[in-house]
């Protein structure tokens, strides 16, 4: 079979599968049915990822007019580079794995023959924006992603809200804080992740009306939003001084790659709109452990990737700056948060404000190549770290809290030895495969910044502090869950490891955290530039002194009877307190937006509208409706006032004669200044 | 012989007066379903041809003489927008009727009225004379008054009432316009130019008649000239644009008291803010099937008068007026959006997003670009479709619960997963979500906006922030009934839709996920229409 061929099969197939497994009653059949079906997909993924990255090449697969509009066309159709590729097969794998492993997660739940379907559905939608040739498919795809993710996030949708739960306030932590209880719960969050995500693909879709306009200035027709034609277009020297707007071509395709930033930045959960990710930890485990890896969060990462022709240096200036900002604020989160999958949640987000900070080194310090490599190696990491921290909830019974549990590496010695090489994976130690994309990522980073100076030190700084939290934060995790003595006894009194099927899914993802030739670099030929050297010491340095740090607080202190983690919090409260509180910025979003802009300005509309609910109740006599000044209650004063000189017409044709002649005077008064003024 | 389009007429009109002699309760129902499936049927039959073999004529064209000294005929025909609109008439009315079957008082009356209505609409949207056109217009209101102000709620004078004076005056105007056409041509007739490009679009007989006017042009010439009778075809109104730009009634030029005139009667039945606090009444107030009647397919015929008559007629005007009108459409999104935000009734808030949607439509007609023109109908077709099924819901809901208050609800995936997952679809349908119909005419008007010239692209950029407005009240709303614990006991016990219902809502649902997946076939049927339309109207710039 062809590559293109194949790779539409790649894609159809977990659709396909979504349908199927649906009709499925039996949540254990369905599960294995949808991640056999995964395994299929992913081993054509790998044997098209073989054929086109072993050349390098790029393959336009099948194309289909979607829409011909006369000025230009849309079209849907599929494009196998070694990206792609490569991102498919990721994709493909893990689903499998955390197909298998949900079969045993959701094995008591009533609700579990939902999810093969939800699941495959999202999946499909992920390899649509990933194989995707043009970039209205991937909108329409990405859109879809967001739909996955929605469903996903509120598969429980009868959960109560944090605030009146009473397994999560008994379950949760001492340093529980910031978060806003009363809407943390699986249909809010679904709710606030699709609408986030909305805001950022308000922009995309302005990018896409930007990079529409701009080719059409440029006198292109036909599928113009096409990776090929876009690509073209901003390599090509500007034809004429066509202006829009008086903007020229060039001006707009900077737009435009803002516009598709801006979509990254909602899905991939970068600052200001990352609420969001933090609050669908409110979903399955396993949904998170595929959302944070491959199929959600990845997209806004592979979007900008994708569309790389398009940034300018400014554009990626701006990209490397909120990746930075995102990486070391969410980094700062998750060494405070006492919530197991909080911590993971911020971390992804850090980890994808890193990506962002690779890719925007630019091309020439291989900054593409640096932030994809990093979002490889983070994606097989990061669903180890959440199938892990399944297996840990399922065994302790939903409690979350990082203070009560300790200790476990005895009672499940698989999950703990498997995560801590997740854990070692992500913070970058040698031979692990976080150590070569992190290092990427610094090199290409601080290349570019001696390359420009000035603003592009900001986000190699940035991140290499992120950088530093990350060591620290994730050896805490690992520490405060299996190392030291068992804190709750009680608790933990029944944890054993997974089954052995879902034991096995855990394990097949432990090869990837290792730093074999597969796994990275070597299919994506990253530039090892004059960087690499000084990157390489700054990251071992940065891992070294995060991880001794760790060490030292969370695992050698407590085990003397010291407190340092308390100590450290109180000598530096209100820093502790602004991580805590997320740094304000989920109330903010919540009193600025979704209460001020939001609800408020709704309200005020409404009432300016139709009036108060009692003018409203009252409508049944118009004449006693409240007096009120509304657009609806104007219409009516109209109305009344239409009426009365009707009751005043009534009385003049029952009027005298001196009525007729006055009104005989007036008309021929009008008629004449209407003639004169003629 | 009655051909298929007058069949569309007659047929819901004969029906009507079998279901009023009929003393049957049955009955009535299945005349009604057959007089709407007639409709679908023959809507779609054209459709399907338009879809297959393009082109910007009018075909199934039928004339019955009706006054020749007038010139005023009984004429038919359709183009890609008639038939999408046909088609739409006849679906959504089938709907209606299922969603009505049983629920309804006095059937025979009922269903009477609404087969009245059927014929009317279908008079709008099949019309090439704008008197038949005129008198369909203003014949919609009379079923619609009993409609809501007999079968509907409590305040269903107040709200009868004020649908009935606000769309009547809204169209006096447009009798005034149609008066005054006729008044300022002479008896004899006129000579106009016309463009070679309106000939190629519009004749089917390679240029030898336009219209059925004999074309006399010299060879190789860019002008030729057609001789059009006094009457009332609106095509032959449509060549004499120039005619009416140069005439002069009661002190204003005639194409600008024209175009205000069919502007106002058009943008009170879309409804633009700030002519649209009837729809709120009139929809609370409405039994379930009216709702849908009124979403699905009435407001679409404010959409229609801009697309058949006020561009066509006046096309200078039109042009002069999209600025503005561009403006009205962007504060209908917003305001619309935000005030479907802000209520608590299910109905108000289903009527709120169709204000917004309908913005959309406006957009992309006012943006003088074919693509926008494009999304607009489409736009107006899939909200037919969409707003359609939300109505049926809500009617779901109160038929159970016996209120609409957002509020009253929540947890109902538990008990009633059929209507929860519906609910869904619809929402993210309004919602715009790709893969559902709802997306291509939102995404189409956009495009075309920003595309066009002018204040467009800036008008286009703000409206795309209801992409976020619009999930933020739909998932809101889905959020708040169907998700979340269970908030009532007793709703514990509602049962799930039941055969009737889901036979309402299925097709609705086919149709937005086959028109979502694959819209080539609207699009290709609406686009020669679409694209003669924005020629003939810059052309009047020349």
């Amino acid at each position: 079979m062809s590559t293109g061929a194949l790779s539409v099969v790649v894609w159809l197939l977990p659709l396909v599968t979504a349908v199927v497994v649906g009709c499925l009653r039996s949540a254990k059949l369905a599960h294995y049915a949808a991640a056999a079906a995964m395994a299929v997909a992913a081993v054509l993924a790998a044997s098209m990822a073989v054929t086109v990255v072993g050349g390098g090449v790029a393959v336009q697969g099948p194309h289909a007019l979607w829409l011909d509009l006369g000025s230009f066309t849309l079209g849907v159709g599929t494009l196998i580079d070694p990206m792609s590729a490569v991102m498919a097969t990721i994709v493909c794998v893990l689903a499998a794995v955390v197909l298998v492993f949900n079969a045993w997660y959701m094995h008591d739940d009533p609700l579990a023959a939902r999810f093969p379907w939800q699941f495959c559905g999202f999946v499909a939608a992920m390899l649509g924006v990933v194989l995707s040739d043009n970039l209205f498919l991937t909108f329409c795809c990405w859109e879809l992603v967001g739909l996955g993710s929605y469903l996903l996030i509120g598969f429980w949708f009868d959960k109560p809200a944090a605030s009146d739960d009473p397994d999560y306030q008994s379950n949760k932590g001492r340093g529980a804080r910031g978060v806003l209880e009363h809407q943390l719960s699986p249909a809010h969050a679904q709710l606030k992740a699709f609408v986030m995500n909305r805001v950022g693909d308000a922009g995309f879709l302005l990018g896409i009306g930007a990079l529409l306009v701009a080719s059409l200035l440029a006198g292109r027709s036909g599928d113009v939003l096409a990776f090929s034609q876009l690509a073209t277009l901003a390599s090509a020297e500007p034809v004429g001084t066509a202006t829009f707007l008086g903007l020229s071509a060039s001006s707009l395709l900077g737009l435009g790659a803002l516009g598709i930033f801006a979509g990254a930045i909602g899905k991939s959960a970068q600052f200001p709109l990352h609420t969001w990710l933090p609050d669908a930890m409110q979903g399955p485990t396993t949904a998170s452990s595929i959302i944070h890896a491959a199929t959600m969060v990845a997209a806004g990462v592979f979007l900008v990737a994708r569309c790389y022709p398009l940034f300018s240096p400014d554009a990626l200036l701006v990209v490397g700056w909120t990746g930075g900002i995102t990486c070391l604020l969410a980094a700062s989160i998750a060494c405070v948060q006492w919530d197991l999958k909080a911590v993971l949640a911020y971390s992804t987000v850090s980890q994808l404000g890193l990506m962002f900070v690779g890719l925007a080194a630019g091309a020439a310090h291989g900054g593409r190549d640096a932030g994809l490599a990093h979002l490889f190696t983070h994606a097989f990491a990061k669903c180890l770290l959440f199938l892990c921290a399944g297996a840990v909830i399922h065994a302790v019974h939903g409690c979350q809290d990082l203070h009560r549990l300790g200790g476990l590496r005895k009672r499940m010695p698989i999950t703990a030895w498997a995560s801590l090489l997740a854990v070692l994976a992500l913070g970058g130690f040698p031979l692990l495969s976080g150590f070569f994309s992190k290092d990427a990522v610094l090199a290409a980073s601080l290349s570019a910044a001696l390359a420009d100076g000035g603003a592009a030190y900001g986000p190699f700084v940035l991140a290499s502090v992120g950088s530093l939290l990350t060591a620290a934060y994730m050896l805490r995790w690992w520490l405060s869950i299996f190392a030291g003595r068992e804190r709750d006894a009680e608790l933990v009194h029944h944890a054993h490891d997974p089954s052995p099927a879902a034991a096995i899914a855990m394990c097949v993802l432990l090869p990837f955290t290792l730093a074999l030739p597969w796994t990275i670099g070597d299919w994506l030929h990253v530039q090892h530039g004059e960087t690499h050297g000084p990157a390489m010491v700054l990251a071992l340095s940065l891992l070294a002194i995060g991880g001794v740090f760790a060490g030292w607080v969370f695992w050698w202190a407590p085990s003397k009877g010291h407190d340092v983690a308390g100590a450290l919090a109180t000598n530096l409260r209100r820093l502790h307190v602004a991580c805590s509180e997320l740094w304000g910025i989920d109330r903010l979003w919540d009193r600025v937006f979704t209460r001020g802009l939001g609800q408020t300005l709704a309200k005020a509309t409404a009432r300016l509208d139709l009036g108060s609910a009692e003018r409203l109740a009252a409508l049944q006599d118009v004449a006693n409706a409240p007096d009120e000044v509304s657009l609806d209650g104007l219409v009516d004063d109209a109305a009344r006032g239409a009426w009365r000189l009707g009751r005043a017409g009534s009385w003049f044709h029952g009027g005298g004669l001196t009525v007729y002649v006055t009104a005989a005077f007036v008309l021929a008064t009008v008629a004449a200044l209407v003639g004169a003024l003629q | 012989m009655i051909g298929p389009l007058l069949w569309c007429l007659v047929a819901p009109l004969l029906l009507a007066a079998v279901c009023l002699l009929l003393r049957s309760a049955v009955w009535p129902r299945w005349l009604a379903l057959a007089g709407s499936l007639l409709t679908l049927a023959i809507g779609g039959y054209a459709l399907l041809d338009f879809a297959q073999h393009p082109g910007a004529d009018f075909r199934l064209q039928q004339s019955l003489a009706w006054s020749p000294d007038f010139g005023a005929n009984l004429a038919v025909g359709v183009d890609g927008m008639g038939a999408a609109m046909l088609f739409l008439s006849g679906l959504v009315t089938a709907m209606a009727t299922i969603v009505a079957w049983r629920h309804e008082r006095s059937p025979g009356t009922y269903h009477a009225l609404v087969l009245l209505l059927l014929a009317a609409m279908n008079g709008v949207f099949v019309a090439l004379d704008l008197l038949v056109f005129y008198v369909s217009w203003e014949a919609v209101l009379l079923p619609m008054l009993p409609l809501v102000g007999v079968f509907g709620g409590p305040q269903r004078r107040y709200a009868a009432l004020k649908f009935f004076a606000y769309t009547l005056a809204g169209s006096v105007t447009m009798l005034a316009m149609l008066l005054a056409l006729w008044s300022v041509t002479p008896a004899a007739g006129r000579s106009v130019l016309v463009p070679a490009s309106t000939i190629a679009a519009y004749s089917i007989d390679g240029g030898a008649t336009l219209h059925g006017l004999p074309v006399l042009r010299t060879a190789d010439s860019p002008i030729a000239t057609v001789h059009v009778p006094r009457g009332f075809d609106l095509r032959h109104l449509a060549l004499q644009a120039n005619a009416w730009a140069d005439a002069r009634f009661l002190g204003w030029s005639l194409a600008a008291f024209g175009f205000l005139a069919v502007l106002l009667a058009c943008l009170v039945k879309v409804p633009a803010v700030p002519l649209h606090t009837w729809l709120p009444h009139a929809h609370v107030q409405a039994p379930t099937a009216v709702s849908v009647l009124l979403a699905g397919v009435l407001l679409k015929l404010g959409v229609y008068g801009l697309y058949r008559v006020a561009w066509p007629l006046f096309p200078s005007q039109a042009i002069e007026w999209a600025p503005t009108l561009g403006v009205i459409a962007l504060v209908g999104i917003l305001w619309g959006a935000y005030a479907a935000l802000g209520q608590r009734d299910l109905k108000r808030l289903v009527a709120y997003s169709s204000v917004s949607h309908m913005g959309f439509c406006l957009l992309g007609l006012a943006s003088m670009t074919a693509v926008g023109a494009i999304g607009g109908l489409v736009q107006a077709v899939t909200h037919g479709l969409s707003s359609s099924l939300l109505f049926v819901l809500v009617g779901v809901v109160y038929d159970r619960a016996h209120h609409r208050d957002v509020a009253g609800f929540g947890g109902l995936m538990r008990p009633m997963p059929r209507f929860a997952w519906l609910l869904l679809v619809a929402a993210l349908a309004g919602a715009g979500l790709p893969g559902l119909a709802g997306f291509v005419g939102e995404l189409l008007a956009l495009l075309g906006a920003f595309t066009a010239k002018g204040s467009f692209p800036w008008l286009a950029a703000i409206a795309t922030l209801s992409v976020v407005l619009s999930a933020a009240y739909m998932l809101w709303t889905v959020k708040r009934v169907a998700f979340g614990p269970l908030r009532h006991a007793e709703h514990a016990t509602f049962p799930d839709c039941d055969r009737r219902e889901l036979a309402a809502m299925l097709p609705l649902v086919v149709l937005l996920v086959v028109l979502g997946c694959w819209p080539a076939p609207l699009v290709n049927a609406l686009r020669p229409a679409c694209e003669a339309l924005l020629m003939h109207v810059q052309g009047a710039l020349r």
